[in-house]
């Protein structure tokens, strides 16, 4: 089962609605994660524990090993599937 | 009919009677249904945010007890009149969420953006409903201050009208700073801070030599980074604060460990109360976006998706030590920043957008900025208190955080309706209107385009003919 970091500005609002509709995605395709919420700033800290990092919004990638998505389109509903379908792939084993 | 209003509002003030934990399932789930939510959903939903309500409300109780005393003892210890404790914006969110007044609001707002939408004086759609809790905290507390529900709803619909075009007017910062194109951000929390940042950036734009001072700060996220995490920081106030208390060593570290657990458990518990509200919140941006299809739009977003921006970031540590010193300093406050410590990126992530990241700039009109909150977190703190103890958040201290009527825009709106409406009210209309004069007529969205490209306005509206040409 993958780890995955969901990351916003506080750790509390996008990135719960995020973590959410990822989650529900992954179920409906049968693909389980495990998965946790932190503020942006404490990623490059713990980003090593993870397996993917989701972003609700900007972030400098170049600072973490862990492969990053930003998934700012699950929030405007523009784009969603494609952001969907990649963070599947990342997912699967 | 008499009977039946009469009915209506002996319902309605039992409900306020039974109190937060009762009004809130009840006004979540009327909401839902509203929306077009089954009744079960909507139901689920209400309990669920009541759950994270009462999460909310342990965690601050044990912030309560234990910083409460603490920093009692350093008022007396040192004479540093911090009395007025800073519980965090999402504990002042949800009393807010708790308010009678609530489905009122609500409709208001989405009303009035629906109603700008079609007259086209907005761009943006804000179906994030969750961040309406500025325009909840400013009507609810004009209508917890006053009962005057009309001024409460003149309150938060000025408060609505005004965001949405800070947040078209700021729309090109977000696009091409930040990088993040179609997004407008009508989050109060973080455009409010325009309100003084506008003028100084252009103040500062006007004074020779001042004009081209730049700092370069990127050592400040390798050694104030711990400020970031919520554990150290909390750690670390907790310690300090012990300290100033004159306690012993194992009582600096008890409190050091508790503020360190405060930081950490209060997100999670706001998590359940944004996962109760997201049903919610989907089946209203449902609800707008078929009245819109094919209608071009910005979409409202919260200010989350642009503080992991490197400059926001280091801005936000600086800002943490210094807003502390500010507290200290700063003749009559009464603010203790504490939990919102860890959120200042919000207050000052438009700031740095405004300077095109010229961090001596953003550096100076945050330090502005923080002072203005700090000053009006202190002069609220009365108000706030009283009005979360009535939805059952209740301290033995006063209490304030840096979002809500701390808020220059909420400040000035609060005020204006708790003192003198009939006059000041009108005086804010008059005033915005010639802003909105100002900024769309006379300076104009390509100007803004121009400056957030950093180009001249002759060089943007050339690229835009070629473009045009081209096509």
């Amino acid at each position: 089962m993958k780890r995955v970091l969901f990351a916003c500005g506080n750790g509390i609002v996008t990135s719960t609605m995020v973590a959410h509709k990822v989650a529900d995605y992954l179920e409906e395709n049968g693909v389980e994660i495990k998965y946790d919420q932190c503020k942006v700033q404490e990623v490059a800290a713990i980003a090593g524990d993870y397996d993917l990092v989701v972003t609700s919004g900007q972030f400098n990638e170049n600072e973490i090993k862990t492969p990053v998505i930003m998934a700012i389109n699950l929030l405007t509903g523009i784009g969603e599937d494609e952001t969907l379908e990649e963070i599947l792939e990342a997912c699967r084993e | 009919m008499d009977a039946f209003v009469n009915g209506f509002f002996a319902a309605f003030q039992a409900v306020i009677d039974a109190g937060a934990y009762v009004m809130l399932p009840i006004i979540i789930t009327v909401l839902g249904l509203v929306f077009g939510l089954k009744f079960s959903k909507a139901f689920k939903a209400g309990i669920t945010i009541d759950i994270g309500f009462a999460g909310i409300n342990l965690v601050t109780q044990l912030m309560k007890d234990q910083l409460g005393p603490a920093a009692q003892a350093m008022v007396e210890n040192f004479g540093v009149q911090l009395d007025v404790l800073d519980v965090g914006w999402s504990a002042l969110a949800s009393v807010a969420w708790a308010s009678p007044i609530v489905p009122l609001i609500v409709l208001e707002v989405i009303a009035i953006n629906i109603i700008m939408l079609a007259v086209r004086m907005t761009n943006t759609l804000d179906v994030d409903i969750w961040n309406y809790h500025s325009m909840l905290t400013c009507g609810g507390l004009v209508f917890f201050v006053t009962g005057n529900i009309v001024w409460a709803l003149v309150a938060s619909g000025l408060m609505a009208v005004i965001t949405f075009k800070f947040a078209d007017w700021s729309q090109p910062l977000v696009s091409k700073f930040f990088g993040i194109p179609n997004v407008s951000l009508p989050h109060v929390p973080s455009v409010s801070s325009l309100i003084i940042a506008a003028p100084m950036n252009w103040l500062l734009d006007h004074i020779p030599g001042v004009k081209d001072i730049d700092l370069n700060l990127s050592g400040v996220k390798k050694y104030l980074g711990f400020f970031g995490e919520p554990w150290m920081l909390g750690l670390i106030l907790g310690c300090i604060i012990g300290a100033l208390a004159k306690y012993d060593i194992a009582g600096i570290f008890t409190l050091g460990v508790y503020m360190s657990a405060v930081m950490v458990l209060l997100p999670r518990m706001t998590v359940l109360f944004v996962e109760g509200l997201m049903p919610v919140s989907s089946a209203a941006s449902k609800f707008c976006k078929k009245r819109f299809k094919g209608r071009e739009f910005s979409i409202g977003l919260d200010a989350a998706v642009v503080v992991g921006n490197d400059s926001v970031i280091t801005l936000a540590l600086l800002m943490v030590p210094i807003t502390l010193l500010l507290a200290v300093i700063l003749p009559g406050n009464h603010m203790l920043p504490f939990a919102d410590l860890a959120v200042i990126t919000f207050r000052v992530c438009m700031i740095v957008a405004l300077c095109r990241g010229n961090m001596f700039r953003s550096l100076i009109i945050a330090c502005v900025v923080m002072t203005a909150i700090l000053y009006a977190g202190t002069v609220a703190a009365p108000y706030m208190t009283a009005f979360a103890s009535s939805a059952g958040l209740d301290f033995d201290s006063l209490i304030a955080s840096t979002c809500g009527p701390s808020l220059t825009m909420s400040a000035m709106l609060f005020w204006s309706c708790i003192t003198n409406p009939v006059v000041f009210i009108p005086a804010i209309v008059v005033v915005f209107a010639a802003v909105y004069f100002f900024i769309e007529k006379k300076v104009g969205m390509n100007r803004i385009q121009a400056y957030a490209e950093g180009k001249t306005l002759e060089e943007y509206e050339a690229e835009q003919a070629e473009a045009a040409a081209e096509e």
